[in-house]
């Protein structure tokens, strides 16, 4: 009895420590965001609360929590209210079994890929219910853009991870980046080098992101499935979208660059390093992915929905399936 | 049994949309994604001027006509002028003409500019748009440092040019066009080879070249289905047959063609004003017989040519109306198209009846025949290359 | 050829090149310098000669206007947003109020290239916007306070607008007075009278 009480007063605080940082972390990535794609556009981004902007973020969500709560009169209103929490529960949930260092896990699951992208499966109901839910156009086509865009792209982000499975011999995460030490560079990248690339193409459909913004694009729909969103529920389709970034880069980073461990040659050249604990590492990581979201979005131009389509099914799914053959072959005769 | 009916989305697009360049308003009948029926509604954004334009004197007028173009106010005014020299008769001295020429070459790289910034930021590079404007800003103020106005110059007057140019002026022009090409690289390092915006460009918005003059179509949405037409080639004014330049044409009519045409452009400009800077005349800036800013009663002491209407009804009237009255049609190349006035006077110095020939009103009439069939994000490409300004369109 | 340049298509087509490139391009521009004027903090100057809020000159030795009442701004306006209030007393034009719309106005600067006196201005002044329609109406007084508060920015001894007498254009066109117009002096001689005026009251 005592053990499980333990057990779920653990769990309690570790999720609050999580909930703590994570919100931390979105509301930070929306300033480096801003920031970086400014600076990318010569421009300077935000500067005028606090030192360069710095409490903007801040700012920012104290005015998204007082404004008013405005839902349209013709609504499905059930479904309008639950929408945004559908997608921010999912989006929260997913980070359950996301190890940040050695020991640092709420849940230690056996499945833990197939949770991840279980969970992240169902943040996509979130859009859709907004999208339909809204009693409008734009809104409307952009849900129906976002499911056939998130079913298409489950497949190949599901695939890509497969041939890092089948290298693990594992579903769990920590077990996944325990792994990775036999490997050169103590990581997946190389070996899984095809398989990362379809992760990466995949991951920036998965978060509705440039140049698969397609659900938002804000050129030709306007803003979407949240076009008649405001206020705080406006900031939870916000959050979710900045969590599903977070997940994916956490994902990246497990499963293809070796989580919180170092590459063995760095520890040789310098021995000092191994001093740094594994979760600064894993944090790195994770911003350069983060990183990553927002440099290809000053970057690239937007796909058109059904280019989308096609280089999902055409390109990528293929891809996955000729690595995770590759994979099986190197496997069985090594 | 039952029967399964379908009906189509109705979707208004615009006059408040991001995307369709100011007030353009289009009711968009979508099956799924793919576009059935389009139709264009303008006039959101009319203010009148052609009527406004009968109570003002012709001095009075060419201010309004910087409201029309807006990006490009130099051209509209210097299209009027040309139109009011060729109604009175006024020989403009070489000077003004070569100044002239710089100046709406630098309006045409401004005008461009823009429309790259937003073409791209429709299809999604948004970087592309803050470079654009990053050196639209240096233009801007180059016009100010010499016309005491951003946007709206006034700069052109009837008869030559409202101030003279002075040598910082051109100093700094000609160094900007020496190394322009160089950013127009930048702006095609992002956006030129990239495949997602080949992709949404190459065989998109397809006009065939009898189409497009069917269509009524000039400028770079002409030559970009192959057309070589150019006003400032077939029908040189100011100083454009004293300057070597080539017009770009392209192959295919797709957006993309219209693209590459506007991209080649912004080279054939620089080209032109550092020929201006170069070969600029000493002399006067504005003719003897210019009007004054004052206009007298009636200026216009030239003999009446003859308008030839088909008069069907025997009318005095009628009679009279061609004794006292006469016309005068000029046009230039503005960066979306032919910009012409039609000027019909009596001997007032107020025009009769002026009417513009905005080519953005003749293009977004084209936009149906474009979108047709495409997909919602093509519309929004197809907006983007066919460049129209909604205050010239609905004037 | 053909097929070693189609080799370098595919291969560029494989390995992203383009969009390698202008990733770099993009990186390139995070490292340098941005071109943003931070606006209501620091200002970007404004060349000689800008169109912005009218003002009436205010003549340093008498300290009133230079209206003469001849109406020509009101005419050659396009916008018509000149209106001059004016009385002949003793065989004199005597301009009660000069009034202009600001809001209506579209900066042309033909009233000041008209005005055969020059004793109109558009000032490089151009933070004036206001809440309230009645505040851009500017009668003869307010006209005369931007002047003011514009010279009070000004750097130079004395100030002439390049459209009064636009450069480069023949001065016989104008009239005499506006031909013969010299430079409006703003502190030497507004200094110089007080101190004549102390020296007399000594």
């Amino acid at each position: 009895m005592m053990e499980t009480l333990s057990i779920i007063f653990i769990t309690t605080v570790k999720t609050l420590i999580y909930f703590g940082i994570l919100m931390l972390h979105v509301a930070y990535a929306t300033y480096a965001e801003r920031k970086i794609i400014a600076h990318i556009q010569l421009r300077l981004g935000p500067m005028v609360v606090g030192y360069h902007g710095i409490l903007q973020p801040i700012a920012d969500v104290v005015k998204l929590i007082f404004k008013e709560d405005i839902v349209p009169s013709n609504v499905d209103r059930r479904i309008f209210i639950i929408a945004p929490l559908i997608s921010l529960t999912a989006a929260l949930s997913t980070f359950a079994v996301i190890p940040v260092s050695d020991s640092w896990v709420i849940s230690d699951i056996h499945v833990g890929i197939l949770y991840v992208l279980g969970i992240a499966g169902i943040g996509i109901y979130g859009i859709i219910f907004a999208g339909w839910s809204s009693n409008s156009k734009y809104a409307f086509l952009g849900g129906l853009r976002s499911a056939a865009q998130m079913i298409s792209y489950e497949v190949a982000l599901a695939m890509s991870l497969v041939g890092v499975i089948l290298m693990a011999e594992s579903f769990n995460l920590t077990e996944i980046v325990k792994k990775q030490a036999e490997y050169p560079l103590g990581m997946f990248l190389f070996p899984q080098i095809i398989g990362y690339f379809v992760f990466i193409v995949a991951m920036l459909a998965e978060t509705n992101r440039l140049p698969f913004d397609l659900p938002e694009a804000e050129t030709e729909l306007v803003a979407g499935y949240f076009v008649e969103y405001s206020g705080i529920r406006f900031a939870l389709f916000y959050l979710a979208e900045y969590l599903a970034m977070f997940c994916m880069s956490s994902l990246a980073t497990i499963c293809f660059w070796g989580g919180w461990t170092i590459p063995p040659f760095l520890i040789k050249a310098l021995p000092i390093l191994e001093a740094i604990p594994g979760i600064v590492w894993f944090l790195l990581k994770v911003y350069f992915h983060m990183f990553l979201f927002f440099w290809l979005r000053g970057t690239l131009p937007r796909y058109r929905y059904d280019q989308l389509m096609a280089i999902g099914w055409k390109v990528l799914i293929p891809l996955a399936l000729l690595n995770i053959i590759v994979t099986s072959i190197f496997k069985y005769y090594s | 049994m039952k029967t399964e009916t379908t009906r189509e989305l109705l979707i208004n697009m615009g006059p408040q949309h991001p995307a369709t360049h100011g007030v353009l308003r289009l009711v968009l009948e979508v099956e799924g994604e793919v576009i059935k029926k389009c139709t264009p509604y303008v006039g959101y954004l009319h203010r009148g001027v052609e009527k406004l334009s009968e109570d003002l004197t012709y001095v009075q007028v060419l201010p309004l006509t910087d409201r029309l173009d807006y990006l490009s106010s130099m051209i509209n005014n210097v299209g009027f002028c040309i139109a009011v020299e060729k109604l009175m008769g006024i020989e403009v001295p070489e000077r003004a003409k070569f100044i002239r020429t710089m100046m709406s070459e630098m309006a045409r790289i401004c005008s461009h500019l823009i429309w790259i910034a937003t073409h791209a930021l429709d299809i999604g590079a948004m970087t592309v748009f803050l470079y654009a404007m990053r050196d639209r800003e240096y233009i801007l103020e180059l016009f100010e440092m010499v016309t005491g106005a951003r946007l709206t110059v006034s700069y052109p007057r009837i008869g030559g040019v409202r101030c003279d140019v002075n040598n910082e002026f051109l100093d700094k022009t000609y160094k900007f066009m020496d190394e322009f090409p160089k950013k127009v690289e930048e702006y095609e390092t992002l956006i030129d080879r990239n495949r997602v915006w080949l992709k949404r460009t190459k065989g998109v918005g397809v006009i065939t070249a009898e189409e497009a003059i069917n269509w009524g179509l000039t400028g770079p949405t002409l030559r970009g289905s192959g057309v070589y037409y150019d006003v400032r080639k077939f029908f040189p004014y100011d100083a454009y047959d004293k300057v070597e330049f080539d017009v770009p044409v392209g192959k295919n009519g797709d957006i993309y063609d219209r693209y590459k045409c506007r991209m080649l452009e912004f080279r054939q400009s620089a080209k032109i004003i550092k020929q201006c800077i170069e070969k600029l005349p000493e002399g006067s800036i504005l003719a003897e017989n210019a009007p004054k800013i004052r206009m007298p009663a009636s200026p216009l002491k030239i003999d009446k040519r003859d308008i030839k209407f088909e008069i069907y009804i025997e009318d005095k009237n009628i009679e009279e109306f061609i004794t006292k009255f006469t016309d005068v049609y000029a046009s230039v190349e503005a960066p979306r198209g032919e910009l012409g006035f039609y000027i019909v006077c009596d001997d007032s110095a107020k025009p009769y009846r002026m009417r513009i020939r905005a080519p953005s009103f003749v293009h977004a009439g084209a936009l149906p025949r474009l979108c047709e069939g495409s997909l919602i994000a093509d519309v929004i490409a197809n907006i983007g290359s066919i460049d129209i300004v909604l205050g010239e369109c609905d004037r | 050829m053909t097929d070693l340049m189609r080799l370098k298509e595919i291969i560029n087509k494989i390995f992203l090149v383009e969009i390698f490139k202008g990733l770099s391009l993009t990186l390139k521009m995070l490292f340098s310098k941005s071109v943003t004027i931070q606006y209501p903090f620091e200002k970007r100057k404004v060349y000689e000669g800008f169109r912005g809020r009218h003002a009436l000159v205010k003549d340093p030795f008498t300290e009133a206007d230079k209206c003469i009442g001849c109406m020509r701004c009101t005419t050659v306006c396009p916008s018509r947003c000149i209106y001059i209030k004016r009385e002949k007393r003793e065989n004199k034009m005597i301009v009660i109020d000069y009034i202009i719309d600001a809001s209506r106005c579209i900066y042309c600067a033909y009233c000041v290239e008209a005005c055969p006196v020059c004793a109109l201005v558009l000032t490089e002044e151009y933070e004036y916007s206001s809440y309230k329609r009645e505040e851009l109406i500017f009668n003869k007084e307010k006209l005369l306070k931007n002047w003011d508060e514009f010279i009070k920015k000004w750097k130079q001894d004395y100030y002439f607008n390049k459209f009064w007498q636009p450069p480069g254009i023949d001065p016989s066109r104008w009239p005499k007075t506006k031909r013969e117009q010299k430079p409006i002096s703003i502190r030497e001689f507004i200094e110089n009278r007080k101190e004549n005026k102390d020296e007399s009251d000594n």
